[in-house]
């Protein structure tokens, strides 16, 4: 081989190579053609993907819509329900306690009883799906009252005692002397929870001894309460006790004829417990018996019972009694009126009757009424409205506890009547025990909170400053065509009327009706006119002839300026403002 | 099979026998391209032992020691060009056992329609590891070269046997079987 055959290359050589590099060339861009569709291709796919998924999101979304709109329907269905049954449940229930109440034939009394009897089953039923679909509608919202356990108990346990029907209550109650007097919570759900348990219990065992016990001890809250009942029934295999606080779950049992409905119970009472930050449960042995518990923890107002006892006060015997308490209804339907009319005559109250918040507002006076019984939905002015158009006119101490009486399902009526001042709120349809368990607590702790101002006559006044506070020409005419006794009989009820128009002033102010605004305003400019208090007509006179031009602070102004002057003269009465 | 093995086998040819031998071999030789190959191309088996047996006649070497030359030349290639893939391996026996599992993954992604043979690796002891080569293809002696190679390459030293009664399954199977000389 040659040096010049070294540097130099062969054809045949250049050749080979040539082909070589024209073939890697072409595989180049076969590689590259093929690279850039697979790219096209993936950014299809791509595409499709995303808008595959754009429209599935929007399905979903329609569907989920669709599924919400539908539950709401579902609840509000419900929920209306419920409502539209409770209302006429409730009189047939209360009419056949008044027919009760006055039978003496004893075979006619027996089916009334039992026609008692499946009505309150009915009733537990409708109220149950009620909550259970508040429940599901997340609407379920907790009060913050002053509960008295013991008494809630006791009337809860008195009220199921009288159910056995044999005379002898088997449902003992031990309450330690560790749980408070008084704390805070939600004492309508709280009575629920355990009238519940205790109804459970009554239901499943035939015989042998209920016992209902509370302890409670420290918390950093205040106190963790305990409830537990105990019974000596079918009790519950481990398996059930798992499915027990769900849904319609119903243990089957030989005394399943008397152990009707509708299961929801304690998927309910779990709801109410875990939603005021409690835990219940259960222990239980099967064929030996079952002890049920809830523990809540809860702020203390009382934490010292006044009784050490243990066993405590209102049970059906021994709680405060109604009788002779005066008390102001304002309810509208006039089933519902006759029938908690009767109920309070029966429970031998003094009772004056309002067709609705207007009259009441109206009727209303200081130191007449213990307590006032307001329905919600009336005509003309409702209960709430009512109730701030009083607390508007009047000072705190004047005003008695008040119960407000509702068949709203709505918990937007509990939040409101918080707002007002309401001392407890009682939902109808309502039974004689009921009515007469929640007028005896609230008169009870009402009374535990005030303890000397009630029944006390205001003291005698130094009245001669009343006329002093009148414009001195008018004062010296009346005097000279009355004696000053007279007068100040007319003055005081000048007072009561004044309110009562003022009333009504801001209540027509607040429906926006002017004309009956200047019509009260104008009565007000009259009656404080003759009597010479030129204040209180000069500002009616204004909200009369301005009516339409004025703002409505200015009115609220001159409002409060009447008001004013009312409580001043109230205090020349002597009575505290 | 991949154009590289095929230039590299020319390569060296060429360093062995010259570029003038190679050109008259490949020219005699019945070659559907004449001889001309890219690393990018592929190209049937068959050429490859065509271009085997040519060498073998021109130098009375027989094809299975030029094989097992060829397997220790392609291992020093891999070597040079490949570095990363011997990076970090103890051994000769971790490198073998990753030949599957690291090395053919990242052949597939250049060549995802590469025909690539199987190694079926069984760590025996630490010194001692069973290698099941699966192929179509007639290379046993380049790939028992290449092993040799993986063996010299980590300084280290041994036997390599091919086992003649392990058969498994299939005929395009050998098990090499690989025994290191305690250090």
């Amino acid at each position: 081989m040659s040096t010049a055959n070294e540097d130099q290359v062969s054809r045949r050589r250049f050749e080979r190579e040539k082909a070589a590099r024209q073939e890697a060339e072409r595989l180049l861009e076969e590689k590259s053609r093929a690279l850039y569709l697979a790219n096209e291709k993936l950014n299809a796919y791509s595409e499709e993907l995303e808008k595959a998924v754009l429209e599935r999101t929007a399905d979903m979304r329609r569907a989920l819509q669709k599924a919400e709109a539908a539950a709401a329907t579902r609840s509000r269905f419900l929920a209306t329900m419920s409502h539209e049954i409770r209302t006429p449940l409730g009189g047939l229930l209360g009419m056949i306690d008044l027919v009760y109440g006055d039978e003496t034939n004893p075979e006619t009394r027996e089916y009334l009883e039992y026609a008692k009897t499946s009505g309150q089953a009915l009733k537990r039923i409708v109220n149950d799906v009620l909550d259970f679909s508040k429940m599901e509608a997340g609407a379920f919202q907790f009060e913050n009252e002053k509960v008295d356990i013991r008494a809630l108990i006791s009337s809860v346990v008195g009220l199921a005692g009288g159910n056995l029907g044999s005379g002898e209550s088997r449902i003992r109650e031990s309450i330690s002397s560790s749980v408070p007097k008084l704390f805070l919570g939600d004492a309508t759900r709280i009575r629920q929870v355990i009238s519940n348990l205790v109804s459970n219990a009554v239901r499943y065992s035939t015989d042998g001894p209920i016992e209902v016990r509370a302890f409670s001890t420290r918390h950093e809250k205040g106190a963790l309460l305990r409830v537990e009942l105990e019974d000596h029934g079918i009790g519950i295999s481990p398996e059930l006790e798992e499915t027990l606080f769900k849904d319609f779950s119903q243990i089957q049992n030989r005394l399943t004829a008397a152990a009707q409905g509708t299961g929801l119970g304690l998927a309910i009472s779990k709801q109410i417990i875990e939603g005021i930050n409690g835990t219940i449960g259960v222990d239980s042995v099967l064929e030996e018996g079952s002890t049920f518990w809830f523990e809540i923890p809860v702020e203390v107002i009382e934490s010292v019972p006044s009784k050490t006892t243990g066993k405590s006060d209102l049970s059906k015997a021994d709680r405060r009694s109604v009788a002779g308490v005066r008390i102001l209804l304002a309810e509208d339907n006039p089933i519902n009126q006759k029938l908690i009319l009767t109920f309070l005559k029966r429970m031998k109250a003094e009772v004056e009757l309002a067709e609705n918040g207007a009259v009441a507002v109206r009727k209303f006076a200081p130191n007449t009424f213990d307590l006032l019984l307001m329905d919600v939905a009336m005509p003309e002015m409702d209960g709430l409205e009512a109730i701030r158009t009083l607390r508007e006119l009047y000072p705190a101490e004047d005003i008695p506890p008040i119960v407000l009486l509702t068949a709203h399902v709505m918990e937007a009526i509990h939040q409101e009547s918080k707002g007002v001042g309401v001392a407890r709120v009682l939902s109808k349809p309502i039974s004689y025990d009921d009515l007469e368990a929640g007028i005896s607590e609230v008169l009870e702790l009402h009374q535990s909170e005030t303890p000397s101002t009630r029944g006390v006559e205001a003291p005698s006044p130094a009245k001669a400053d009343v006329i002093d506070m009148m414009s001195a020409d008018v004062a010296k005419q009346l005097l000279d065509a009355m004696p000053k006794a007279d007068l100040l009989a007319i003055v005081e009820e000048f007072i009561s009327d004044s309110r009562r128009l003022l009333g009504e002033i801001l209540a027509h102010q607040n429906n926006q009706n002017a004309a009956l605004v200047a019509q009260s305003a104008h009565s007000l400019k009259g009656s404080s006119g003759s009597l010479g208090f030129p204040r209180i007509s000069d500002a009616a006179k204004e909200i009369e002839g301005g009516i339409t031009e004025l703002s409505s602070e200015r009115i609220s102004q001159l409002c409060q300026a009447i008001h004013d002057d009312l409580s001043l003269l109230d205090q020349a009465f002597g009575k505290q403002a | 099979m991949k154009g590289v093995v095929f230039v590299e086998l020319l390569s060296m040819a060429e360093s062995a026998f010259g570029e003038d031998v190679v050109d008259n071999v490949l020219d005699k030789a019945d070659l559907e391209n004449g001889g001309a190959y890219t690393t990018v191309g592929n190209y049937p088996c068959e050429e490859l032992v065509k271009i085997v047996q040519a060498f073998s006649d021109h130098s009375g070497l027989s094809p299975e020691v030029l094989q097992r030359k060829f397997g220790h030349w392609m291992m020093e290639f891999f070597a040079q060009h490949y570095g990363g893939f011997f990076e970090g391996k103890e051994g000769s026996l971790e490198m073998l056992e990753a030949v599957d599992g690291e090395i053919h993954v990242e052949v597939r992604k250049l060549y995802p329609d590469a025909e690539l043979p199987r190694f079926d690796a069984r760590r025996v002891n630490d010194t001692e590891l069973e290698l099941l080569y699966s192929s179509p293809r007639p290379l046993v002696e380049f790939c028992h070269g290449l092993i040799e190679a993986c063996v010299d390459r980590f300084g280290e030293s041994g036997s390599i046997d091919i086992d003649p009664t392990v058969k498994p399954g299939n005929k395009n199977s050998t098990m090499f079987n690989i025994k290191l000389n305690e250090q």
